[in-house]
């Protein structure tokens, strides 16, 4: 069956389940690993934890009354966010041994995008956005490069956010581990203080880039039907054997017939 | 060493008449303490015990400050034998204080040493040759003495050092003698067994090297590279800290151990949060909102009014101020964090959690950045987001007027 003998389909009522019109061969294009999705959304739930928890230590909302014996508010706020930043940090783990162990979409090379014609996407992109016009947009089956530039740049932000933070952290305890690991950021940014405010600064990137990364991922699985956010569950995406990518020659993989609810053949791209 | 307060019959001191009273502390029971105003002049072949003897200091008050100083040294009372044995085998000791550029506020607090009046002892007990503030002489008699103790007691002198040091302008911003004094500093180490840097402007420049620094201030790690230096940091430091530390250097011949500060550990080992008095309530979540609340009478923990407790390494909860009267957080002032470097640059304002950070000429808080860039963010998400509603809208209503759905169309919808 090919996309030419698609029959136009009766007009339906807004509320009622519309069929997709494309129909033809589809390519399962297998993109995130198991061990890229865990990490992404335990990064992602710690993260909120994070941030949450972390406003409420730099500025206490409330306080308690009564006598301090009866009350650990704060203790177990820092709990909390010392809690959910070794959850981050396992993510980190998983996903810097994922750099070295993934697919192509995932290595360390892909952090780094910079190559001639992917700047000229970015461009194409950033257009894209200022002029609400996504049929300019290059195709790419995984990240866009803008998008992993920012990604990327999130990367580099969450770590300074764990060395940082461990910085302090270590404090409590002078000549521990914490402390002596990380002895060199209070070193190089000048004090403690400074380590602190360079805590408190970067925590603000993190509601910055939620609304503007979901709202994109939405946007995109929106306009593209690229199915973005179901490959971060599912770990792929089907792709229409014509299309063609920048990121991915799609080439002589077999494709699979979408309805026939045959299980996908994984493909990994090379 | 003689174990009652009453004199020998025999001593020199008896000879010489009875003692003046003149600053002398009478302790409950009639002993003596260890103050040493009136005392006679250590000759310099006498050892410290002989001299304490003499002065009719007893056995007891100098076994009590030894047992004092172990402990401030972390070294725990077990190890007082050890310091009374290798303090009262000291011949004299020679100490050079040299003050550079600064407000003598240093002084100030190691003459406020507290009982057993050690400031007493170490005043007395050292050979204090040059002191601009303390010394009775001044002027060119002043620096002769300076002169010929640094020639006399070459390679075996301790150096005190309080002030930092002025660089630019070939360091014109402080003379003496004709001399910068960034001169005076390196003669006098040259010749310095160790050298004390007493102070947040002997450590690394303090309020003078805050921004922009007009005259280039530098502490003594700066300019002196090739002599033991040892930290004691504050603006001012606790006395008792600088007499522990010149204790330890006469008991053990050597600096004590320091953080990567160069700060003593025994006294710089562990942040003020974690021994404050006020701890507890930080944990509950207990605070003083205002200087003039409820909660500040009740002695809740000071985080919200700017403490920097949490980034300070400092003795004072445990040592305190003017003789165990009191310290800052325990008197309702949050922490200034004055023992930690560039203090006056990173720790102010001094009433608020974080520093101020520039931005379009305006001084402004981190989180009033932070959270507009976070509502801009999501408010240009909106206005985004509603754009390309509207371009879908349009889009499909030209699609709608197409008169036949073929192949799919670009967007791939049905309507």
């Amino acid at each position: 069956m090919t996309t030419d003998q698609v029959k136009p389909l009766a007009r339906l009522p807004w509320f009622q389940v519309r069929l997709p019109r494309a129909r033809g061969d589809f390519t399962w294009i297998y993109l995130w690993g198991a061990p890229l999705r865990v990490s992404h959304w335990v990064a992602a739930l710690s993260l909120v934890a994070l941030f949450g928890t972390g406003i409420f230590i730099s500025q206490p909302l409330w306080v308690t009354s009564g006598e301090a014996s009866s009350h650990f508010l704060m203790g177990r706020f820092r709990f909390a966010h010392f809690l959910a930043g070794t959850f981050l940090v396992m993510a980190g783990i998983i996903r810097v041994y994922w750099l070295f162990a993934g697919n192509e979409f995932e290595r360390w090379p892909a952090l780094w995008p910079f190559t001639r014609r992917n700047i000229r996407a970015m461009f194409l992109m950033l257009k894209s956005y200022a002029t609400i016009d996504p049929k300019i947009q290059p195709h790419f089956v995984g990240h866009n490069p803008l998008a992993q530039v920012a990604y990327s740049s999130i990367y580099v932000g969450t770590t300074i956010m764990i060395c940082t933070g461990f910085a302090m952290y270590g404090q409590s305890n002078p000549g521990g581990f914490f402390y002596t690991a990380f002895a060199w950021v209070p070193a190089i940014l000048g004090g403690l203080q400074n380590v602190r405010v360079v805590h408190h600064l970067f925590s603000w990137l993190y509601p910055i880039f939620f609304s503007i990364h979901i709202y994109l991922v939405i946007r995109s699985d929106y306009l593209e039907r690229g199915g973005v956010v179901s490959s971060m569950f599912t770990g792929g995406t089907y792709v229409s054997s014509h299309d063609e990518f920048e990121d991915c020659d799609l080439g002589d993989h077999p494709s699979v017939p979408w309805h026939t609810g045959e299980h996908p053949t994984w493909v990994k791209p090379q | 060493m003689c174990a009652q307060p009453v004199r020998p019959a025999f001593s020199r001191r008896s000879e010489r008449g009875p003692p003046r009273a003149i600053g002398a502390k009478r302790l409950e029971g009639g002993q003596t303490g260890m103050f040493l105003r009136d005392s006679e002049p250590w000759v310099d072949d006498e050892t410290l015990g002989q001299h304490l003897e003499e002065n009719g200091v007893s056995r007891r008050s100098f076994l009590e400050f030894c047992t004092e100083m172990a402990v401030v040294l972390g070294l725990g009372s077990a190890a007082a034998p050890s310091v009374a044995k290798a303090l009262e085998a000291q011949k004299r000791p020679t100490v050079i204080w040299l003050e550079m550029q600064e407000c003598t506020g240093c002084v100030e607090s190691v003459i406020r040493t507290e009982a057993p009046t050690i400031g007493d002892l170490v005043l007395d007990v050292i050979s204090l040759d040059y002191s601009d503030t303390l010394m009775a002489a001044a002027g060119f008699a002043a620096e002769k003495a300076k002169a010929e103790s640094m020639a006399k007691n070459k390679g075996s002198y301790l150096l005190v050092v309080t002030g930092s040091v002025p660089t630019k302008e070939d360091g014109i911003y402080c003379m003496l003698a004709g001399k910068t004094i960034r001169a005076h500093l390196e003669e006098a180490a040259e010749g310095a067994a160790a050298i004390i840097a007493l102070g947040a402007c002997a450590h690394w420049g303090s309020v003078q090297a805050a921004a922009p620094n007009p005259t280039g201030a530098v502490g003594v790690r700066d300019i002196i590279k090739n002599k033991p230096i040892v930290n004691i940091a504050g603006c001012p430091p606790i006395g008792d800290v600088v007499t522990a530390t010149v204790v330890h250097f006469l008991t053990f011949g050597r600096l004590p151990s320091t953080d990567r500060e160069g700060r003593p550990l025994f006294a710089y080992g562990n942040r003020i949060h974690d021994q404050c008095s006020r701890r507890a309530h930080f944990d509950a979540g207990q605070y003083v909102e205002n200087f003039d609340d409820e909660n500040a009478r009740r002695g809740w923990c000071l985080y919200q009014m700017g403490c920097k407790g949490p980034a300070t390494y400092s003795p004072c909860p445990i040592v305190q101020w003017n003789n165990r009267t009191s310290w800052p957080i325990g008197a309702g002032h949050p922490c200034i964090g004055c023992t930690e470097p560039f203090f006056w640059d990173t720790m102010t304002p001094f009433y608020r959690r974080l520093p101020d950070v520039g931005g379009f000429g305006v001084e402004r808080r981190i989180d009033t950045i932070g959270a507009s860039l976070a509502v801009g963010a999501a408010a240009g998400v909106l206005a985004h987001a509603g754009m390309t509603v509207l371009h879908q809208i349009r889009r499909r209503k030209s699609t709608r007027q197409l008169p036949e759905h073929g192949a799919p169309t670009e967007d791939s919808t049905n309507g």
